[in-house]
């Protein structure tokens, strides 16, 4: 006989397996802090190679005014000022992939939590019907 | 209106049963459109300009993620290009690069919209787009509809300057690298539509999750206001040229949509709104529940009872 009870739990078990189970177990093989800290390296390195390649389209673009009225005494304040620059906007980037990825953790987590209940509570249905016979009646 | 809530119910009882055909269709619908816009705009490599080759990539991208059919069309874009001037792919390889780093990395998922916002662009209704985001999705969706009208406004400029990139032999390759950059950063009309985009989609998103009665219908209408609003300020203060009519005309069929939308996937009766009140140990809670407006498609079966049967119960019955 078909046990209603049972069958809305492994729905709603099959649904986030098939909606979030991915992400969420592997998330939950990594503690909090080796898990934001992969992201935040990525994001440095990323970040890095798109600053790199916007200065080359900038250069590209101010090449002519740069290399006509060069002035060799300004280039350290210059230089002082990009990298000024681009460590505001580094920390920016990663505060940014910080707060992303913390909050999908902490969701991810909540998840599991949910999931694990659910799961309990469906082997303990297992359980109950094991002990009762099949179809949930004593035999 | 009943009629038209029995429609929706159909329809959505016909997405739930074939889904797994629609969203193919979709797909492959969004795909054929983006790579026809592309060809057909900015077609200048012969060997991809055949009519069937957006067909078979738009087969191909009904099983792909939204993901995969931009990264397509971003490669179509730039091949197209780099027949005519290799600086602006160049420029535009690099800026889809940042794209796809700085943005998609958080893998998001809305890459959908850098492919629909030209579509939308090209039909002349870019004003639904912030409308239909605002109302659907977040505000960090202003930097894919940005993009997209930025990629848009490079295919009409590549579009109407292929000539000159092509043939502008007195220039050197820097000399030409600047032309495009000077031009592409003086396109007022892009940034102002850039701007209308992303003030129109954080006004509708701020309106809609406002718990207020009629929070959408709101939303849309301001939306629309502010994007007009936004359009003539540059139109009077910067001087940006705009096409008046093809501008209403537009922001009305836009706002259309945006009510079909709105129709489809929220409608409530303000008018059996329920307020309740209650606490537990740490929080007092106000709650406001809107009731949906749903009915039940009618399931009507139709039964027909043969003559000849109706003549042997008659038969019997006389017996």
């Amino acid at each position: 006989m078909l046990n209603e009870e049972k069958i809305k739990l492994m729905t709603s078990i099959g649904m986030f397996e098939k909606r979030e189970g991915k992400r969420v177990f592997l998330m939950n093989r990594f503690f909090r802090s080796d898990y934001i800290g992969q992201y935040i390296l990525r994001a440095f390195v990323g970040f890095t190679f798109c600053w790199i390649m916007g200065t080359v389209l900038a250069v590209l673009y101010k090449a002519e005014d740069l290399f006509n009225t060069v002035d060799f005494s300004v280039l350290p304040e210059f230089a002082v000022w990009y990298v000024a620059a681009y460590i505001v906007c580094l920390l920016a980037y990663l505060l940014i992939t910080f707060v992303v990825y913390w909050r999908r953790y902490e969701y991810a987590k909540r998840g599991m939590k949910v999931y694990v209940a659910k799961l309990k509570r469906l082997e303990k249905r297992y359980d109950l019907q094991g002990k009762l016979g099949h179809g949930g009646k004593k035999l | 209106m009943m009629g038209l809530l029995v429609f929706r119910e159909k329809l959505r009882s016909f997405y739930g049963k074939y889904d797994a055909y629609l969203i193919p269709l979709m797909k492959f619908a969004l795909s054929l459109a983006s790579f026809y816009l592309l060809n057909g705009n900015v077609g200048y490599m012969d060997k991809l300009k055949n009519p069937v080759l957006p067909l078979i990539l738009g087969v191909i991208c009904s099983f792909m993620p939204y993901g995969i059919i931009s990264f397509l069309a971003g490669l179509l874009l730039l091949a197209h290009i780099s027949s005519v001037s290799l600086e602006m792919t160049l420029i535009l390889a690099v800026l889809l690069l940042m794209l796809a780093i700085l943005y998609y990395g958080f893998q998001p998922g809305d890459s959908y919209l850098l492919l629909l916002t030209p579509v939308f662009c090209h039909l002349r209704i870019p004003y639904a787009i912030p409308l239909l985001v605002g109302l659907s999705g977040g505000l960090t969706s202003v930097i894919p509809v940005g993009c997209g009208v930025f990629i848009y406004y490079i295919i009409q400029y590549v579009k109407q300057n292929a000539g000159v990139l092509t043939n502008d032999a007195s220039l050197d390759m820097i000399q030409r690298y600047v032309q495009v950059m000077r031009n592409m950063m003086s396109n007022n009309l892009m940034m102002l539509m850039i701007t209308a985009c992303a003030v129109g989609i954080v006004v509708v998103y701020l309106i809609r999750m406002l718990s207020v009665d009629y929070a959408w219908h709101l939303a849309i209408v301001s939306g629309a206001l502010v994007q007009l609003g936004v359009i003539f300020i540059g139109n009077f203060v910067f001087d940006v040229p705009v096409p008046i009519v093809e501008l209403l005309v537009g922001t009305v069929v836009s706002t259309g949509l945006a009510f079909i939308y709105n129709f489809m996937v929220f409608a409530v009766d303000y008018s059996r709104t329920e307020y309740l009140q209650f606490q537990d140990d740490d929080y007092y809670y106000y709650v406001k529940a809107v009731p949906k407006i749903t009915v039940s498609a009618p399931d009507v079966k139709v039964q027909k009872i043969s003559a000849a049967k109706k003549k042997r119960s008659r038969d019997m019955y006389e017996r």
